[in-house]
């Protein structure tokens, strides 16, 4: 026991100082989030019943899970499209979303007031609320992506049968993967569709549940390019920038399609005054130029779509875009004009960079034990097998050389 | 939820004259009485009007807001109960994750803390902003005015009906409008001519009767669609955007998949080198 702490603490003091500010930082959270179990939702944060959603739901829900599209996003790209070259993009960003949506459900059980009693949801249905839909969802998919998960944990520990099953189950799971995904982006949309006389009308129409799942289709592949980009200057990896030029030349359509979408559902679908608020209006513009009109002429160059610095810079553009847009449906946009303003509480702040870090650090610490770059994919076949026999029997021989650098 | 089509007639249902109002806050105490609900501190000329408390919270499930405005150059008061809704189609039980918000058969909006899980969803949702959170607690709950649905099942009214001396009539909603109409039609110089709450969010049990227009009252604009329909147009195509996304994607890989097992065997066919199984794709 004690053994194995030591080895344990003797592991931790050697890694890179940030990862030890990354526990630091989770460890706050841990702290501040008892905190909050025990004094209460009302004194530890700034909600009250004018603002009953803050930070945690604009934040570690509403945004956190369209960051973490990657996952389904390029499953479906490399898998149904078959376009291979994309594979080692693959498993990254499987752990990503594993990552993300664990961490969802943490913020969001931080958030209930009875999180004790979540199981509710799976017995007391009400298919009427978007809510339901998505926490199904959120259950669902966060299962997918543990199967999806398991493939580099069995590698790594040499499980041979249970990687045939996954092998097996692998096309199931992208398609459900894509499926459940498409249902639970756009419905986090739906949650403001009930705000009528609440979302201002930049951002209220009735296609925000479209809105939502074409935002999450560029931002999960604006995540992957993000990812592969620091993993290959922080973590050694090898630089896949040639790999990404796939994604950036699919970016600008996909931002396209959703800008002509969004201006036109603003401007003739909407319901109320839009241009009755300086301040949300210079918010919706923001958004629409930093998030999606900039990128897209910028991935409508070539020789943007090929440099790398350009990818990163185009795909931090598009991510700050959308953070922008979760937070103007979740936060700004339903603020009322004659209303105090809402801010977040320390604790809640704290809490919600807690989680930030935990995915940081957990990925850093994933991609160190287990085999998640190491995944060769010209040595698997990946078409669907005629048999069941033919699944390859040696699935587990490249776990083995998973000694990794990090 | 229930179809637009549904009647509301035979539900129980509030009218509220605001013209007949004194102002005594009868209602106001005859509800913390029968809910058994704290007071609260406060303090005089602590929100908009002179109303106290300023806001209805986890203790205050009514209240008498006071308005004042000025009529021919004179300073005139008006008075409203402010409470739940009763929606004939409530957006809070449509959003409830759990179910825990029901519309009675009886008319009101109930709320069934045992479920609960504490999103407050209903709060966002609620048009008329009424659900309010216990912040107090550490494990919260909502809490709302219940129409006094344990009073309502046995036949008795709402206390706060009850106590009030002039304002409130209670009865079924097909009444309840018949006598608002009648009012306006016999006195129309006394109303402002429209009746809050018969087609405000779908229709709602509280109807109100004021004499100023209704938005100086302090009245919120509320959409006369019913709130769960603008959810449900998007939530009803999830079991088809389900089966498309997956049927078509299974589609589109199980094409691409053959196109490239047929290349592969005719690759052996023309008699490739390379051994079936470790071909190396590009
Ligand atoms: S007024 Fe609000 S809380 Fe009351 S029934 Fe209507 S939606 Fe529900
Ligand atoms: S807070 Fe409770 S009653 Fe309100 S929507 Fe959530 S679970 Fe339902
Ligand atoms: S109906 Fe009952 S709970 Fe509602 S305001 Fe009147 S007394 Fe209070």
């Amino acid at each position: 026991m004690t053994a194995a702490a030591r080895i344990i603490i003797n592991e931790i003091k050697g890694y890179h100082n940030f990862l030890k500010l990354m526990i630091a930082l989770v460890g706050l959270g841990v702290l501040a989030s008892a905190v909050r179990f025990v004094l209460g939702l009302g004194v530890t944060t700034n909600l009250n019943d004018v603002y009953p959603w803050g930070l945690w739901i604009s934040f570690d829900v509403v945004t956190a899970v369209p960051l973490a599209a990657g996952a389904f996003t390029l499953g479906a790209i490399v898998h149904c499209f078959h376009i291979k070259k994309l594979e080692p993009l693959v498993r990254p960003a499987i752990v990503t979303g594993f990552l993300g949506y664990s961490l969802v459900s943490v913020g969001l059980l931080l958030d209930l007031g009875q999180p004790q009693r979540a199981w509710h949801t799976m017995v007391y249905w009400n298919v009427h609320s978007p809510m339901f839909e998505v926490s199904m969802c959120i259950m669902a998919y966060t299962t997918v992506l543990f199967l999806e998960f398991l493939s580099p944990v069995c590698e790594k520990f040499g499980y041979h049968l249970p990687l045939r099953v996954l092998r097996w189950l692998e096309m199931p799971l992208v398609i459900g993967a894509a499926s459940i995904s498409t249902l639970h982006q756009s419905s986090l949309g739906t949650f403001f569709l009930i705000a009528v006389d609440k979302l201002h009308a930049l951002w209220y129409n009735p296609l925000l549940p479209l809105l939502f799942w074409m935002s999450a289709i560029f931002t999960g592949i604006s995540i992957i390019i993000l990812e592969a980009t620091m993993v290959h200057r922080f973590m050694g990896q090898p630089d896949e920038s040639e790999l990404l030029e796939v994604l950036t030349k699919i970016l600008p359509w996909v931002l396209g399609v959703y800008l002509v979408v969004k201006l036109a559902a603003t401007t003739l679908l909407s319901h109320g005054p839009l241009f009755d608020r300086p301040s949300l209006l210079a918010l919706f513009l923001a958004e629409i130029i930093i998030g999606v009109i900039a990128p897209m002429f910028m991935f409508m160059k070539r020789e943007y779509r090929e440099d790398q610095r350009m990818q990163l810079r185009g795909a931090t553009l598009v991510i700050a875009g959308l953070v922008l847009n979760r937070f103007n449906v979740s936060m700004f946009g339903m603020e009322q004009p004659d209303q105090l303003i809402y801010y977040p509480s320390i604790i809640e702040s704290l809490v919600t960079i807690g989680i930030i870090a935990a995915h940081i650090l957990f990925f850093v610490l994933v991609a160190k034990y287990f085999p998640i770059f190491e995944h060769h994919p010209e040595t698997v076949d990946y078409s669907i097998p005629d048999h069941a026999r033919r699944i390859e029997p040696d699935g587990g021989s490249h776990g083995k050389k998973s000694e990794t650098v990090a | 939820m229930s179809s637009s089509t549904a009647n509301f007639d035979k539900t129980k249902a509030f009218l509220i004259d605001t013209t007949k109002c004194t102002g005594c806050r009868g209602c106001q105490v005859a509800c913390k009485q029968w809910n058994q609900l704290k007071a609260e501190d406060t303090k005089f000329f602590s929100g908009e009007g002179y109303q106290n408390p300023p806001l209805m919270s986890e203790y205050t499930f009514t209240r008498v807001k006071f308005k004042d405005y000025q009529k021919n150059g004179q300073n005139e008061f008006a008075f409203y109960k402010e409470m739940c809704m009763h929606c004939n189609e409530p957006a809070c039980a449509s959003v409830c994750p759990v179910g825990a918000f029901k519309k009675t058969a009886e008319g009101p909006v109930i709320y069934d803390a045992k479920r609960c899980i504490g999103c407050r969803f209903c709060m966002i949702a609620c048009p008329f902003g009424v659900p309010k959170y216990e912040w107090s607690k550490a494990f919260p709950l909502v809490r709302k005015c219940t129409g006094c649905y344990s009073r309502v099942k046995e036949g008795l009214q709402p206390a706060c009906a009850t106590a009030c001396p002039t304002a409130i009539s209670y009865g079924s909603r097909a009444e309840m409008l018949k006598e608002a109409g009648k009012r306006l039609k016999n006195r129309p110089e006394r109303y402002y001519n429209a009746i809050y709450g018969k087609d405000e969010a779908g229709g709602t049990s509280i109807l109100y009767l004021t004499q100023q227009p209704l938005d100086e009252l302090g009245f919120k604009p509320v959409t006369k669609r019913s709130l769960p329909s603008y959810t449900w147009q998007a939530l009803r195509l999830v079991p088809g955007i389900f089966l498309t996304v997956g049927g078509g994607l299974s589609l589109v890989s199980w094409f691409n998949h053959r196109k490239e097992r047929i290349k592969r065997e005719q690759d052996q066919l023309n008699g490739a080198a390379a051994p079936e199984n470790k071909e190396v794709d590009r």
